[in-house]
């Protein structure tokens, strides 16, 4: 590995660093200085990495379409902008579905005590679940579909397709859903302690997608320059 | 008016070819034929209750049996790189998308007379708005030949197209179905409080930003 190599997986590994120190110091404030909420007990303590999470995988597929919308515009005439665009899809795509699990786990924890039951259609959770599917497809397009310009170019249009569809399921799915459970966390979070924890984790939660996309963008950028080598090795045997 | 014409010749290429052959339109009616007998054995239990379902299986029926119909869609261009001589042709690349497309709708819309005229038969539904019935199928129609034509053309040389057409394209469809079921269960006279102009509107807010999106996605799409 060169030395421009080990600089980025410095900042990968520094990033993880920070990211630990984040969500360690919010599972301190999460269990022991935000209070317990009076209604719902412990099992609202879910909330925080639950949200935190969600956010966070609207932050990072958001990323994957700008990243779609770059391969296919400035990456047609540059090669160079192709490949990175490239990279950061797969890396953004692959982490948003891990932080997709994470969320779509912990929502049923919280609604079986919250609501009583493991599942509703509840417009917020239909929608995590369409885009998380969403983000799946163009995870298997990238694994089956090669990867190759055509590969490559039919991922990209998808995760681009998903900007419009996500608004088009959100319209659908809250008119379709009816009468819905109130949101418990509508009128916002007024407690001092909760609101710390809160912001702690979303951060905590933001830093550790970032290392995370960070290494995997790393590794893809390397994926990308052995092939190219391959590729040249051909070329002079040939 | 030049694109007009070179659009036209190529719907007028694929129906030629469709009606010679009659590959497309065959395969999928019988299969939406048989969908429709499955459905009747699955969920025919109380003749009372055809309401509550009728709209779901004209739907589900409609959604696979265009899938199957969008997966043979560019099985000609494939043969010979067929695609590319129509790319390198004078025809833009959006003129070339839309032609496919428009022939893939009326693909699924020829196959979808006999199919919903039997799902009517058999589950003992009768239209009361015709209007809204036809008006939701055809833009859902539109819909689904958009999005399903912009990917069956991108897959076309994958070797796992027949699955991975439908995983891309059904997350996609969703607001498509979910629209779709809200004006058929009115259109047929189910207790439901739902206006079905609303939805209507929708479905057509999405044909059109669908339109813009995919024909501008085809060019930069074969070209990447």
């Amino acid at each position: 590995m060169d030395k421009r190599g080990i600089g980025l997986s410095a900042i990968g590994y520094g990033l993880t660093v920070i990211a630990a120190g984040f969500l360690a110091a919010a599972l301190y404030a999460v269990f022991f200085i935000a209070p317990q909420e009076a209604v719902l007990g412990i099992s609202q303590k879910i909330f925080y990495f639950h949200v935190g999470s969600a956010i966070n995988m609207l932050i990072v597929f958001g990323i994957c379409a700008i990243a779609g919308l770059v391969y296919l515009s400035i990456g047609n005439v540059r090669r160079s902008w192709a490949d990175v665009a490239d990279a950061i899809g797969v890396a953004t795509a692959e982490v948003g579905v891990t932080l997709g699990v994470v969320v779509l786990i912990t929502g049923p924890l919280w609604a079986r005590k919250a609501w009583g039951t493991w599942w509703t259609w509840e417009p917020r959770l239909t929608l995590s679940l369409m885009v998380f599917l969403l983000f799946l497809a163009y995870l298997a397009l990238r694994a089956f579909a090669g990867s190759d310009r055509f590969g490559r170019g039919v991922a990209a249009g998808l995760s681009i397709l998903g900007i419009p569809a996500v608004y088009f399921i959100h319209f659908a799915v809250d008119r379709w859903g009816g009468a819905h459970p109130q949101v418990v966390y509508k009128g916002g979070l007024t407690q001092p302690g909760m609101r710390l924890a809160f912001g702690l984790s979303v951060a905590g939660m933001f830093l550790l997608s970032a290392a995370l996309v960070w290494l995997r963008l790393t590794t893809e950028r390397e994926r990308q320059r052995l092939d190219a080598l391959y590729l040249e090795v051909d070329r002079r045997a040939g | 008016m030049d694109e007009l014409r070179r659009y036209l010749a190529i719907v007028r290429k694929d129906l030629r070819v469709e009606f010679r052959t009659r590959e497309i339109l065959y395969t999928t009616t019988l299969f939406a034929l048989l969908l429709v007998v499955i459905f009747a054995f699955a969920f025919l239990s109380d003749p009372a209750k055809s309401r509550d379902y009728g709209p779901g299986i004209v739907w589900v029926t409609v959604l696979f049996a265009t899938t199957v119909g969008q997966n043979r869609l560019f099985d000609r261009e494939r043969e010979n790189d067929c695609l590319w001589a129509l790319l390198l042709s004078p025809a833009a690349p959006s003129t070339v998308f839309l032609a496919k497309a428009t022939a893939q709708i009326a693909f699924a819309l020829l196959m979808q007379i006999p199919t919903i005229l039997l799902i009517l038969v058999f589950f003992d539904l009768r239209v009361t708005d015709p209007l809204a019935f036809v008006g939701a199928l055809a833009l859902g129609n539109v819909a689904l030949g958009l999005v399903g034509t912009l990917f069956a053309a991108m897959l076309m040389n994958s070797r796992m197209k027949e699955v991975l057409l439908p995983l891309v394209t059904y997350p996609l469809f969703v607001p498509v179905v979910i629209a779709g079921v809200k004006v058929t269960a009115v259109a047929i006279g189910a207790p439901i409080a739902e206006d079905p102009e609303v939805w209507l509107r929708f479905l057509a807010g999405f044909d059109m930003i669908f339109a813009v999106v995919t024909v501008a996605l085809f060019g930069r799409m074969v070209r990447a």
